[in-house]
C-alpha cells in the first residue's frame, strides 16, 4: 500500500514537473489567456454592479454579497482549471484513441488522465479569483477566524471534487456515443451562472434541479449564504455546509469515477 | 515450451454509423442515425512461442490493429481468450502491460516539446525501474540505437528515424519479455530502417525478447521474422515460416529462355508459356509437376537455348496473392 | 465565379448539419445563458419596479432574447481560420488559390450562418417563445429596420474578427488574439447589459468605438428604444464603421500578403 503510494506520488510529481515545462517552452502564449480571463471576470463582477446601482439588490444579496458569492465560485473554478483541466478532453481522447498509451501503463488510467496535465496557466483564473474574493471578504467584513478558514478550504475541496464530477460523468457519455459531445462549454457556462449569481434569482424547479440533481448549489451558493449569515430560502440542513459540500463532493466524485470506469469498458480505440 | 501468447476464437464486433448522402441524407442521419454491425476480427487463433519474431501481417483493415489492441489490453475483446505470459490482459491489465513494450510508429509516445531523456525519466517512474538496472538498461540501448547523440535534444527537432529509436528505447526501458511493433519503419529512410531492424534482431538475440510485428514493409518481414501470420477480412488464413508460405500461395515459378533463333514449337507439357518478346520466352510451372532441372533438360533438347533464368516467386508476390481475396 | 463561394457556403452548411451533438450542445449552451440573463433581469425588476430608465422588464427580456439569437447567428470564424491557416503555414499555398481568400472566408462563414439559423437560432426562438412568450418588435417598421442594421452588424463583427486575425500574420507567438478581442465585444456591445445602464463616461467613450453599434443598434430598434430618425442616424453610423474597418482590412491584408509571399510564409 504504502509503497504504491509512493510510486504514485513519485510519477505525479514527474508529470507535474514535466506539464511546467511544457508550458514554459511558449511563454509568449500566455498572454492573450492573461489579458482575456481578467477582461472576462473583471467585467462580469462589473455588470454586477452596473445592475445592483441602477435597480435594487438581487434577491436580498446586495454588491458586497455578490462580490463574496462570485469571487467564491470563481476561485473554486479556477482551482478545477488548474488541476483538473484533462477531464475536459475525455470526449476528444475517447475519439482520437487517447487512452491507448494510459491502458498501456501499469498504472490507473484515471490517475494518468488526471494527473498527466497540471495545467499552470490555470492560476490566471485563479487572480481574478482570489482578488474579487479577498475584495468582496473585505466589504462584507469578513471574519478571517481559524474555524473560518478550515471552513472555506472544506468548502473548496468540495466545490472543486463537484465541478471535477460533472465534466468527468459529461466527458464520460462519449464512450457511449462516440461522438464529440463539446458539453464542455455547455457546463462551463452553467456553472458559472449557478455559482457565481445567487441561486435563488432562478425558479423553484431549477433550484430543486441544481439543489439534488446535480448538486451545483453547494459549490459556491449554500456555503456562502452560510457565511455571510443569510437565509439561503431554499435548504435548511442541520450541521454546516462546510461540512455538507466536501461530502457530497466525494460521493459525486466516487459517482462519477464508477461511470468513468464503466465507460472505459467501452472504449474501442478509434482513430488510427 | 509454454507459449508466451495464446490466443483462441478471438471476435471483435463493431457498430458502424451509416452517414447518408447530401442534404436530405444529412438531415436524415440527424434524425435517424443507422447502424450495423461488423466483425473487424472474426475468429482468430495462434501461439507464439518465446522468443520468436513473429511478422503479423494482412492488408489494410483486415484486423492486425485490432488484434494487436486486445493482445495488449487496450480493447476487450467480443469473445474468445487471451493469455499474455499466462495472465489474460482483460483481466489483469497492469499485470500483463508492465511486461510489454509498445511502440505505434504513426503516434510517438515522447514529449514532444521536451528533451528525449526527460520522457524516459518519467517512464522510468512509471515502470517503477530503479536507477541501477536503468542506468544498465540505458547503457545497453544507448549503444545499440546511438542516443547519446541526441538524448538532450527536444523530441521535435529530431528526424524521424531518431524519434523512433527514442520511442523504441522508451518501449524497451523497464526490460520487457514482449515487444509489439506497429509499422515501426513507416516513413523511415534505409539507414534508419536498417538501424531499427538491427536493433530488434540484436535484443531478440541477446535477451530473447519476443517480437509481434505488424507491417506494409515486406522487407522488414524478409530480414526479421521466423514466422508468419497473415490475417484478411478478420481471419487468419496462413500461419507458418516464410519459406512455405510462399511455396503454397504462390506455387509457380517462372522459367526464363532467351533462344539463339526464332523456333516455332516453343511448348512443353508441363509449363505454360505466359509471355514471348522477341527471343525471349517466359514459361510458368508448378514445382510439384515438374522440376526445375527436368524442365530446362527437355526444352534444352528442341530448341536453341543462348541464356536462361529461373525466378522465385518472393514474399512480395505471395502477399499480393492473399490481398487479392485469396 | 458566385457559384465557387455558393459551393463553399454550401459544404459548410452540410457539414455543420452532420454535428448532431454539436448543435445540441450549441443550443443547451445558449438557452442557459438566455435563461439565466432573463432571469436576473427578472430579480433586478422584482417587487413592482415599473420601469427603469423607461426599460419595461418585457423590454430587456426580448432585448436578451434576441441578443442570445444574434449571439448564435453571428458566425466569424474568420479569426479563427487565418490563425490556424498561418499557424500551419497553410496560408501561403491558399495565397495562391484563384479566387480572393477573404472571399472564400467570408462564403464559409455565411454557410456557417445559414446553418445556425436553421439549427440553433429557430430551435432557440422556440423555446424562448414558450419560456417567455414570443418576443414581438415594438412596431413593424422597427422589425424592418432591424434587418438591415443586422446585416451592418455583422459586417462590423466579421471585419472586427479579420483585422484581428490579420494580427497573428504579425505577433504569432502571443497566441489566439481573438479571444480578447470577443471578451472586450461581449461587454461593450451590450450584448449582456445595454449600455445605457453604464456610467456615463462609459457610455461617451463608447459612442466613439464601434462595439456597441453590433448588437446594441440593432437590439434598441427592435424593442422601440429608438425613434426612426435616431435609428436611421445610428445605422448611418454602422455604415460608416463598415467602410472604415473594410478599408483598414483591405489595406492590412495587401500588407501582409506582400509580406508573406516574400518571406514563403
Amino acid at each position: 500500500m504504502l509503497a504504491s503510494f509512493k510510486h504514485y506520488v513519485s510519477v505525479a510529481s514527474c508529470f507535474a514537473k514535466l506539464a511546467v515545462q511544457r508550458q514554459l517552452e511558449y511563454p509568449l502564449f500566455l498572454v492573450s489567456w492573461l489579458l482575456m480571463i481578467p477582461i472576462q471576470y473583471f467585467s462580469g463582477i462589473w455588470m454586477l454592479k452596473i445592475i445592483v446601482d441602477r435597480f435594487q439588490p438581487l434577491n436580498g444579496w446586495d454588491f458586497p454579497e455578490l462580490t463574496f458569492l462570485y469571487g467564491l465560485g470563481l476561485i473554486s473554478h479556477g482551482i478545477l482549471v488548474v488541476f483538473f483541466i484533462n477531464t475536459w478532453h475525455i470526449d476528444n481522447m475517447v475519439i482520437n484513441g487517447g487512452f491507448d498509451r494510459l491502458l498501456l501503463r501499469p498504472m490507473n488510467v484515471f490517475f494518468q488522465l488526471v494527473a498527466s496535465y497540471v495545467n499552470f496557466i490555470g492560476l490566471i483564473d485563479c487572480i481574478p479569483g482570489i482578488v474579487i474574493f479577498l475584495y468582496g471578504c473585505h466589504i462584507v467584513g469578513f471574519d478571517w477566524s481559524l474555524a473560518n478558514i478550515g471552513k472555506l478550504l472544506l468548502v473548496l475541496l468540495g466545490g472543486v471534487l463537484i465541478r471535477a464530477a460533472l465534466f468527468i460523468a459529461l466527458g464520460t457519455i462519449a464512450f457511449w456515443t462516440k461522438r464529440n459531445a463539446s458539453m464542455v462549454g455547455f457546463a462551463l457556462s452553467m456553472l458559472e451562472r449557478a455559482t457565481m449569481y445567487p441561486l435563488s434569482m432562478y425558479p423553484y424547479i431549477l433550484q430543486a434541479i441544481f439543489t439534488f440533481l446535480i448538486p451545483i448549489g453547494f459549490i459556491s451558493f449554500y456555503p456562502a449564504a452560510e457565511f455571510l449569515g443569510k437565509s439561503n430560502g431554499v435548504l435548511e440542513l442541520p450541521l454546516s455546509f462546510a461540512l455538507w459540500t466536501p461530502t457530497i463532493g466525494i460521493v459525486c466524485f466516487l459517482l462519477a469515477h464508477w461511470v468513468f470506469r464503466m465507460g472505459m469498458k467501452k472504449y474501442e480505440s478509434a482513430g488510427s | 515450451m509454454e507459449a508466451v501468447i495464446e490466443v483462441i476464437d478471438l471476435v471483435k464486433e463493431y457498430t458502424i454509423a451509416k452517414k447518408g448522402r447530401g442534404l436530405r441524407g444529412s438531415l436524415k442521419s440527424l434524425l435517424f442515425p443507422q447502424k450495423t454491425k461488423v466483425n473487424g476480427v472474426d475468429g482468430i487463433s495462434f501461439s507464439i512461442a518465446p522468443g520468436e519474431i513473429v511478422g503479423y501481417i494482412g492488408p489494410n483493415g483486415a484486423g492486425k490493429s485490432t488484434t494487436i489492441k486486445m493482445l495488449t489490453g487496450i480493447l476487450h475483446p467480443t469473445s474468445g481468450s487471451i493469455k499474455v505470459c499466462g495472465i489474460s490482459p482483460q483481466a489483469d491489465r497492469k499485470a500483463v502491460v508492465g511486461k510489454l513494450g509498445v511502440v505505434f510508429g504513426q503516434r510517438t509516445q515522447l514529449y514532444w516539446d521536451l528533451r528525449l531523456g526527460e520522457s524516459f525519466e518519467l517512464l522510468r517512474r512509471i515502470y517503477q525501474v530503479d536507477k541501477a538496472t536503468y542506468e544498465e538498461n540505458m547503457a545497453v540501448l544507448g549503444d545499440v540505437l546511438k542516443l547519446n547523440d541526441f538524448i538532450d535534444t527536444p523530441v521535435r527537432q529530431l528526424s524521424l528515424g531518431q524519434r523512433m529509436r527514442g520511442d523504441l528505447a522508451a518501449a524497451m526501458l523497464h526490460s520487457p519479455s514482449v515487444l509489439f511493433l506497429d509499422e515501426p519503419t513507416i516513413g523511415l529512410d534505409a539507414d534508419a530502417k536498417h538501424a531499427i531492424r538491427d536493433f530488434i534482431k540484436e535484443m531478440n538475440r541477446k535477451m530473447g525478447l519476443t517480437v509481434i510485428l505488424t507491417t506494409h514493409d515486406l522487407d522488414d518481414v524478409e530480414q526479421l521474422c521466423s514466422r508468419l501470420v497473415v490475417v484478411n477480412h478478420g481471419k487468419v488464413v496462413e500461419d507458418g515460416p516464410i519459406d512455405s508460405i510462399i511455396g503454397k500461395l504462390t506455387p509457380h515459378r517462372l522459367l526464363v529462355v532467351e533462344l539463339e533463333r526464332p523456333c516455332d514449337d516453343l511448348s512443353h507439357p508441363a509449363a505454360t508459356i505466359i509471355k514471348q518478346e522477341g527471343l525471349k520466352v517466359w514459361y510458368q510451372f508448378e514445382k510439384v509437376r515438374v522440376t526445375a532441372a527436368e524442365l530446362i533438360s527437355d526444352l534444352s533438347q528442341k530448341l536453341p537455348i543462348q541464356d536462361l533464368s529461373v525466378k522465385e516467386p518472393d514474399i512480395e508476390d505471395a502477399i499480393r496473392a492473399v490481398y487479392k481475396g485469396y | 465565379m458566385l457559384q465557387a463561394y455558393w459551393y463553399i457556403t454550401k459544404m459548410k452548411l452540410l457539414t455543420n448539419l452532420a454535428y448532431r451533438f454539436e448543435v445540441f450542445a450549441s443550443v443547451g449552451t445558449n438557452l442557459i445563458l438566455m435563461l439565466a440573463s432573463v432571469f436576473l433581469w427578472q430579480t433586478a425588476y422584482k417587487g413592482g419596479v415599473g420601469t427603469v430608465q423607461s426599460f419595461s422588464l418585457q423590454d430587456l427580456t426580448t432585448y436578451t432574447i434576441l441578443s442570445i439569437m444574434l449571439g448564435a447567428m453571428f458566425v466569424c470564424d474568420v479569426q479563427d481560420t487565418i490563425y490556424y491557416k498561418i499557424r500551419e503555414g497553410q496560408i501561403v499555398t491558399d495565397f495562391y488559390r484563384p479566387i480572393p481568400l477573404l472571399a472564400c472566408y467570408l462564403a464559409d462563414d455565411i454557410g456557417g450562418m445559414l446553418s445556425a439559423m436553421a439549427n440553433r437560432v429557430v430551435p432557440l426562438i422556440l423555446l424562448a417563445s414558450i419560456f417567455f412568450g414570443i418576443p414581438w418588435p415594438s412596431s413593424a417598421l422597427s422589425l424592418l429596420l432591424f434587418f438591415p442594421s443586422c446585416l451592418l452588424s455583422y459586417a462590423i463583427l466579421w471585419l472586427l474578427s479579420a483585422l484581428v486575425g490579420l494580427v497573428a500574420f504579425w505577433v504569432m507567438e502571443l497566441g489566439n488574439m481573438g479571444m480578447v478581442k470577443d471578451s472586450i465585444v461581449r461587454v461593450l456591445s451590450g450584448s449582456i447589459v445595454p449600455l445605457w445602464f453604464f456610467p456615463e463616461s462609459v457610455q461617451t467613450i463608447s459612442k466613439f468605438l464601434p462595439f456597441q453599434y453590433t448588437y446594441q443598434t440593432p437590439l434598441g430598434i427592435y424593442i422601440g428604444n429608438v425613434g426612426t430618425k435616431e435609428a436611421l442616424g445610428a445605422m448611418a453610423i454602422q455604415a460608416l464603421w463598415v467602410g472604415l474597418l473594410f478599408l483598414l482590412l483591405m489595406a492590412g491584408w495587401k500588407r501582409t500578403k506582400k509580406k508573406t509571399l516574400i518571406q514563403g510564409g
